[in-house]
């Protein structure tokens, strides 16, 4: 797929900025700490967002009745309640109410569905003014843009452009002081909720059983749009209902603890029907929009999307938001959640290039609140673009004509295993194989070679070697199956050597089935399902036929792919889903199974000291498969002695195909990243068990720093288990 | 939880994001202590508990400017809007005031410092203990305005700085008063 033009601008010109992504590190690294601190105590997240996770589940199956209910209860408190197909109707509903009214001025509070609508620009073409009241949306409304965050709109702007934007409405030189520009706004806006004929507010819940609706907030600019006026329009989403008080009541425990890390905001306002306004009745008025909601809950897909009770965490701690911010990856909602709904609300044309802009960290899925895979829905979304608009000519080739037959791409392999030696070089630290500095071609220079050493392809794979290794083994106590994945294969094979190494010390056979082939992932993420569950299948027969204990892997991704993955290409067919199945019952990551299964901590022992270590936490590991401590309780074992580095768990950039073909740019920037936070750390090994990052971070450090290396777990143990001999 | 450790618990969660709390003997001390603190009018509504306790009087003779008259003629910011409330949460240090009588929402959205009296037996433990109170003030079909209030107006809109006073009130004061009431429906 040829990337857009002006998407590719768009994505140079925020890398080019490297004032906004500063600002955005600054931010998630705050976010992180006081959303730790205030989940704090006696809080249990997970139970928590299961909990929410269900009861929204439950309102998408009620919704019908659930929507009469609040209807029901809505209008006999006197509330006016209006069903919108879409942001149009709705629109058109409210410029029909304030011509009726004789509206002049609406004073609107944060009302995602009104950007979603182009409110302001509608009604406003029907002369009617609109007034922003929230401080960040004020901003945004004079400065002519779109909210680049959900809670925080005008996060991408600097007090410096705020008060350039004041100083022209306010017709003052005013200084570019945080406080005194709160001011302005306060004094700006107040003359607003009492001038307006009609205050708009958005909605947090909907609660059925009550009729009422809840608002969140910090500035108090909603409860005056909902006090002041005599007219009240609350412009709400469909997904916002919840069946009852408690349902909302959790809610709030969970959304500004997650947005914020407040352990509330400052006002919570439940507002139910006709509340009395200056001696009289308030008309109030409920636009209850689908504007593709609909369509979302019947995708059974991408349906969990709506549990999302908008707390904009998936943002806060996204790396590719953090480099290039909401306006480029996203639109009107931005980062993972805003990939999902821009395909459902604007169409998956709109939503092409940010469905491949994710990384596949997954730090969102692990966020989010409502216990949504937002990683999992963007990843079908993105087999959806790959069906509608291709994925491009170097990826058909290598993943359809290459990958999917295993005899060619291995002859490929140790073909170029031969062809590379002209662009090798040796590498700066002592053992560790040569590497590619830079390439010939200089135009994909750039992106490839500038700023990390490429690794050159071993020279005997993995697979090649296994005939030879003797394994002596006397009684042993499992025989296991090693699916090593392509980046031990063929990059690393010392990975895999090291592994039997440790496995054979604990008294466990390794057998290697020759018919393995690729885990299928890099084709799945690039949305290539077809050639994804071809390769599930010549997997599942290969470690079918073999008949092991356990199946291991060194790459988390590759766990993922066999553990998970497997059973979701092939559940068409009963046969094999069977077979898939069994083996993801017994398919584990070797430090998980090191540790958990075969207790190695407490078996290896009488190691040498052997230096600190600092440990990077692989995505899929972490998140993918829940390894974080088991690596870590190996190194200490092993006479490592760890030492933190800053966001251990953040992603190293690598993302596969994403650092190579798709956005090398961004990878580039998430990899100085981590590299900073490796460089602080005074430690000379940096381990991590992941052949992917180990192919970002050695390139990586290769031109950064030529002496730290970057090992896999698995390694550092043999080499341990060697220095005990 | 005992209703002691309540009250700490909630008086520190209240600080923490900037409540003044202050414990007083009496509602004459309270009233004191708010004409202490303002510097011009004081929007009083005349709720239930106001009236059982005669608080504009008391508040009047201590020398608060307590304004007679329609709110909402009392100026964009007037300077205090002076309260009951229904009950608190001790574990997000919250106040809630069922506020459908307009008045109310005036006092406690224009000025720039809001005065809660509270009765420290009206301090419930969290809010998921709230949820018995909220669901009874909804029963019915009657029109309601419910207002959960964490300390002040704040926002981080610009450069994700802490800003206090954005639109709402810049100060909240919490005036931990014995023997207003325990009747959480009641303000």
């Amino acid at each position: 797929m040829a990337t857009d033009q002006t998407y590719k601008k768009k994505v140079e010109s925020a890398i080019n900025n490297p004032k906004l992504s500063e600002a955005l590190h600054l931010f998630g690294d705050a976010y992180l700490t006081s959303r730790e601190n205030a989940f704090q105590g006696r809080l249990d997240f997970e139970a928590m967002r299961k909990d929410l996770a269900e009861i929204k589940d439950d309102v998408r199956i009620r919704r019908k009745e659930l929507l009469a209910e609040f209807i029901k209860n809505a209008e006999a408190a006197g509330s006016t309640v209006f069903i919108a197909k879409d942001t149009q109707e709705a629109n058109e509903y409210v410029i029909n109410l304030a011509k009726k009214k004789n509206a002049k001025l609406i004073a609107k509070s944060k009302s995602m569905v009104s950007e979603e609508a182009h409110f302001n620009a509608a009604l406003e073409a029907e002369g009617i003014k609109t007034s922003e009241t929230d401080l960040g949306e004020w901003i945004i409304q004079l400065a002519g843009q779109r909210p680049s965050h959900m809670v925080m709109p005008a996060i991408h702007m600097f007090k410096e452009e705020v008060a350039e934007l004041f100083s022209k409405e306010t017709g003052q030189q005013l200084s570019p002081d945080i406080k005194s520009l709160v001011n302005v706004a306060r004094e700006q806006l107040r003359k607003g909720y009492f001038d307006a004929d009609i205050g708009l507010t958005g909605a947090n819940f909907l609660v059925a059983d009550t009729g009422g609706i809840g608002l969140v907030t910090n500035e108090g600019n909603a409860r005056l749009c909902a006090t002041l006026p005599e007219v009240h329009v609350v412009f709400s989403g469909i997904h916002k209902l919840v069946r009852s008080m408690e349902d909302a009541v959790k809610i709030t425990r969970l959304l500004p603890r997650n947005a914020t890390g407040q352990l509330l905001t400052s006002y919570i306002t439940w507002i139910r029907g006709a509340v009395p306004t200056d001696g009289k009745a308030k008309e109030q008025h409920i636009v209850l929009i689908d504007g593709g909601r609909e369509a979302l809950y019947e995708s059974k897909a991408c349906r969990d999307a709506l549990r999302c009770i908008q707390c904009g965490a998936c943002a806060n701690v996204c790396p590719v938001y953090q480099t290039v911010g909401g306006h480029v990856f996203g639109s009107t909602y931005i980062s993972a959640i805003g990939v999902i709904l821009t395909a459902f609300y604007e169409g998956l044309d709109k939503a092409k290039e940010i469905t491949r802009a994710c990384i596949g960290c997954r730090s969102c899925s692990a966020v989010c609140p409502s216990n949504i895979d937002l990683e999992e829905i963007i990843l079908h979304l993105r087999t959806q673009v790959t069906q509608e608009y291709g994925m491009g000519m170097i990826k058909n080739v290598a993943f359809k004509a290459v990958m999917k037959n295993r005899g060619l791409f291995h002859s490929m392999i140790r073909a170029a295993s031969k062809l590379q030696r002209p662009v090798t070089h040796k590498n700066a630290v002592d053992g560790e194989r040569p590497i590619i500095r830079h390439l010939p071609m200089h135009f994909m220079d750039r992106d490839f070679t500038e700023w990390r050493d490429l690794p050159s392809v071993a020279e005997k794979s993995f697979r090649d070697q296994f005939k030879g290794i003797v394994q002596n083994v006397k009684n042993s106590r499992y025989k296991v199956g090693f699916f090593v994945g392509c980046g031990a294969d063929f990059v690393y094979p010392e990975v895999g050597t090291s592994l039997i190494k440790v496995l054979n010390a604990l008294d466990v056979e390794v057998v290697f089935p020759q018919k393995q082939n690729c885990c299928g992932i890099p084709a799945l993420y690039s949305g290539d399902t077809e050639t994804g569950v071809d390769l599930a299948r010549q997997n599942v027969e290969a470690f079918t036929e073999a008949e092991v204990d356990y199946i291991l892997c060194v790459c988390p991704t590759c766990t993922m792919g066999v553990k998970r993955d497997f059973v979701k290409r092939l559940a068409d067919s009963p046969d094999w889903s069977a077979k898939a199945r069994a083996l993801s019952e017994k398919t584990m990551d070797a430090s998980d199974f090191l540790e958990n299964v075969l207790h190695a901590s407490e078996k290896l022992t009488g190691f040498k000291p052997q230096g600190t270590v600092t440990y990077h936490d692989s995505c899929h590991l972490k998140r993918g498969n829940k390894v974080f401590k088991e690596p870590r309780a190996l190194l200490n074992a092993g006479g490592y002695s760890v030492e933190e580095m800053k966001n251990s768990d953040r992603c190293c950039g690598f993302g596969g195909t994403y650092s190579f073909l798709s956005h090398p740019q961004i990878s580039k920037q998430i990899t100085t990243d981590k590299v900073q936070t490796i460089k602080a750390v005074n430690s000379k090994t940096v381990a991590m068990d992941c052949p992917g990052c180990m192919i970002m971070l050695k390139g990586a450090m290769g031109k950064a720093d030529p002496n730290v290396r970057c090992a896999h777990t698995i390694e550092l143990m043999a080499e341990a288990l060697d220095g005990k001999e | 939880m005992t209703p002691n450790t309540h009250l700490s618990c909630f008086v520190e969660a209240a600080r923490r994001v900037g409540t003044e709390v202050t414990q007083v003997d009496s509602l004459q001390d309270a009233a004191a202590y708010i004409a202490e603190k303002t510097s011009g009018i004081a929007l009083v509504p005349e709720t239930v508990l106001a009236d059982k306790h005669d608080l504009k009087t008391l508040l009047g003779a201590a020398g608060v400017d307590v304004y007679e008259g329609d709110f909402r003629k009392a100026g964009h910011v007037p300077n205090a809007g002076i309260t009951f409330s229904n009950f608190a949460m001790a574990d997000t240090g919250t106040v809630v005031l069922e506020s459908t009588m307009e008045n109310i929402r005036l006092a406690t959205t224009l000025p720039e410092i809001h005065f809660v009296l509270v009765d420290p037996k009206t301090i419930l433990e969290d809010n998921l203990s709230a949820v018995k109170p909220m669901t009874e003030m909804h029963k019915g079909s009657e029109p309601r305005f419910v207002a959960y209030i964490t300390g002040p107006s704040r926002t981080a809109d610009i450069e994700r700085v802490l800003t206090i006073g954005c639109h709402g009130p810049r100060e909240l004061h919490i005036l931990l008063v014995e023997g207003i009431s325990s009747d959480l429906m009641e303000i």
